[in-house]
């Protein structure tokens, strides 16, 4: 156990290491900030923009500079907030909470309206001049169903009139009886025909129904959180959640310590009619194939046929929950058109301590290909060097958004909820 | 389900190395029991506790973790948990049933616990005691009849 612990060590060590030479993310010598409790690369700066604002999850920022957060539990009973900062500080001082009697996850900006999605619907407003929006909103999506995991309907809107909706998979890997040790997985995965993809709709029509108006444009998704539209490649990008528990379902076939690293969380690109494979497949990072899911005969050695390949991959269950594509340049080059990519951080790596709480980087070039290894970018959000267990993490990243200005932001809905901004201040 | 297998047992021993449980029996004793001998010890032996322990690493603390601090708005803390510390049906009901046990709509946390009724009558007692016992919970052990009981229900 302790020489494949050295070799993750090794493993996430190299990752970083032999990244491009201008590229090398946060210093592992260098300390947290004790102000804002994060670690950022040389040259970049973080202000605690927002405190105690309540269960956050997605956030996005307006051209005039108020930040629109979505809540995953109402707040004073509202579902989402407004959040503005007039001197420019970094630190805000004006908040306003709305969507009375609702709650949710996604957020989006598009040709003037506030984007907003609940656990089974897309809701927009007309883009208010400051502060919250009014109004009963329009209907865009519905006809989700109503479940209780991976129900988040996580989105991103291309700038172009469409809109993509993570639609997860009530599942874990498609068994016959839900997690059940020494359930056979369903073949086909029932379920397939209306979760586990992403649905595409026109982000400009209301009341389009998932199924009848939808248009099923990838599948094969267990539940991407982390979706974005690359405006550089003009593609959609994903990081989905990979399956749970192997040692505890299949503890003759994967260590612990295999099963904390398996599967990796993969980083896909996604056309229309693409695959990623799940359930009946999962990319092993150390084989570096897609390998048969062991609920469908799988015996951690036997690769798939089933699934495309992921453009990078990252260590087991770090929970990918938020992904952006910088589009204002203000940052070094090398940051301008490459992923960033939120980890929320793993709870499913016991008996190994949990990791992730991170944000990563992915360099790409401007066609979307991956040019080097991942860095991390932003760390320190637990608060504690060794995470037992995930209610020992003071903070989690979960949703990223940029500014007008190229500023990144970071939400956390851990300890009473708080926004970070990033900005870099040069060298 | 009665299966004495080497590596379940090293992830088992593993939890209680890294975990932030403290253990009162040496672990090359927890280590050494398999789940054969489990199987056959009653919760009144003295073995019981990491008997108990073992049975929890393995089939709970993945996701209720070992602490049993659970995953905020995932998986529900079994800390100072209401359940375990009122009547004896409340563990073994979600350890026989999973989130049938739960009135529909009535949870706060996103993940569905599956049914562990794969597991001895003697097992699920043994979890039981050891989530009742521990974890700041004061609700007292159950035996393997209580559990048969429950299941026949």
């Amino acid at each position: 156990m302790i020489k494949n612990i050295f070799f993750s060590v090794l493993f996430l060590i190299s990752a970083s290491a032999s990244a491009a030479p201008s590229l090398t993310g946060v210093d592992a010598n260098t300390a947290v900030d004790p102000e804002t409790g994060i670690r950022l690369p040389a040259g970049f700066k973080a202000t605690v923009f927002a405190d105690d604002v309540g269960r956050l999850r997605h956030i996005v920022v307006a051209d005039n500079g108020w930040l629109y957060g979505a809540l995953a539990r109402r707040k004073e009973g509202m579902g989402a907030v407004a959040i503005y900062d007039p001197d420019g500080d970094g630190k805000s001082n004006e908040r306003i909470y709305f969507a009375k009697g609702i709650q949710g996850t996604g957020m989006g900006i598009y040709d003037g309206y506030l984007y907003f999605s609940t656990d089974v619907s897309v809701l927009r407003w007309k883009l208010p001049e400051r502060g919250a929006p009014e109004g009963i909103p329009e209907l865009i999506a519905y006809g989700f169903n109503e479940e209780r995991q991976h129900a988040a309907k996580s989105f991103a809107l291309d700038g172009m009139g469409s809109l993509y909706v993570n639609v997860g998979a009530p599942s874990n890997a498609c068994m016959k009886e839900m997690r059940k040790k020494g359930s056979p997985g369903m073949r086909p995965c029932p379920i397939l025909k209306n979760y586990g993809g992403i649905w595409k709709f026109d982000a400009s029509k209301q009341d389009q129904d998932q199924m009848k108006d939808g248009l099923l444009f990838a599948t094969g998704i267990r539940n991407a959180m982390a979706i974005d539209w690359n405006p550089h490649a003009n593609s959609l990008y994903i990081t989905p959640h990979g399956r749970d528990s192997l040692l505890e379902l299949f503890p003759e076939l994967y260590t612990a310590e295999q099963s904390a690293e398996l599967p990796a969380e993969e980083l896909h690109k996604v056309s229309e009619g693409a695959d990623m494979g799940w359930p009946y497949s999962y990319y092993d990072q150390f084989k570096k194939e897609r390998m048969v899911m062991p609920e469908y005969g799988g015996d951690g050695e036997t690769v798939a046929t089933e699934g495309q390949q992921p453009i990078a991959a990252f260590p087991g269950h770090w929970a990918p929950n938020d992904m952006l594509f910088a589009r204002k340049a203000t940052m070094p080059a090398e940051y301008h058109t490459g992923a960033f990519i939120g980890f929320h951080g793993s709870w499913n790596r016991a008996p190994l301590p949990q990791q992730g709480y991170r944000i990563a980087y992915v360099p790409m070039d401007s066609a979307g290909n991956v040019t080097g290894d991942w860095v991390t970018f932003a760390d320190g959000f637990a608060g504690v060097d060794v995470i037992k267990s995930p209610r020992d993490a003071k903070h989690r990243p979960m949703g990223l958004a940029e500014g007008a200005d190229g500023a990144l932001y970071v939400s956390s809905l851990m300890s009473g909820g708080r926004v970070w901004k990033i900005t870099y201040e040069g060298k | 389900m009665k299966v004495n297998n080497g590596r379940r047992l090293q992830g088992a021993a593993a939890a209680v190395c890294v975990g932030a449980l403290l253990v009162a029996v040496p672990l090359a004793d927890v280590a050494g029991t398999t789940i054969n001998d489990i199987a056959v010890i009653g919760h009144n032996s003295a073995a019981s506790e990491p008997a108990g322990e073992l049975l929890y690493a393995t089939n709970c603390g993945g996701c209720h973790q070992a602490d049993g601090g659970g995953v905020p708005m995932m998986q529900p803390q079994l800390i100072g948990a209401p359940r375990a510390n009122d009547s004896k049906g409340g563990v073994i009901d979600m350890i026989l049933f999973g989130s049938n046990a739960i009135e529909p709509g009535t949870s706060e946390f996103s993940n569905e616990m599956p049914s562990l009724s794969q597991l001895s009558d003697k097992e699920i007692a043994l979890i039981v005691s050891y989530v009742r016992t521990h974890f700041e919970n004061n609700g007292g052990p159950v035996t393997a009849d209580d559990v048969s009981k429950r299941r026949t229900q």
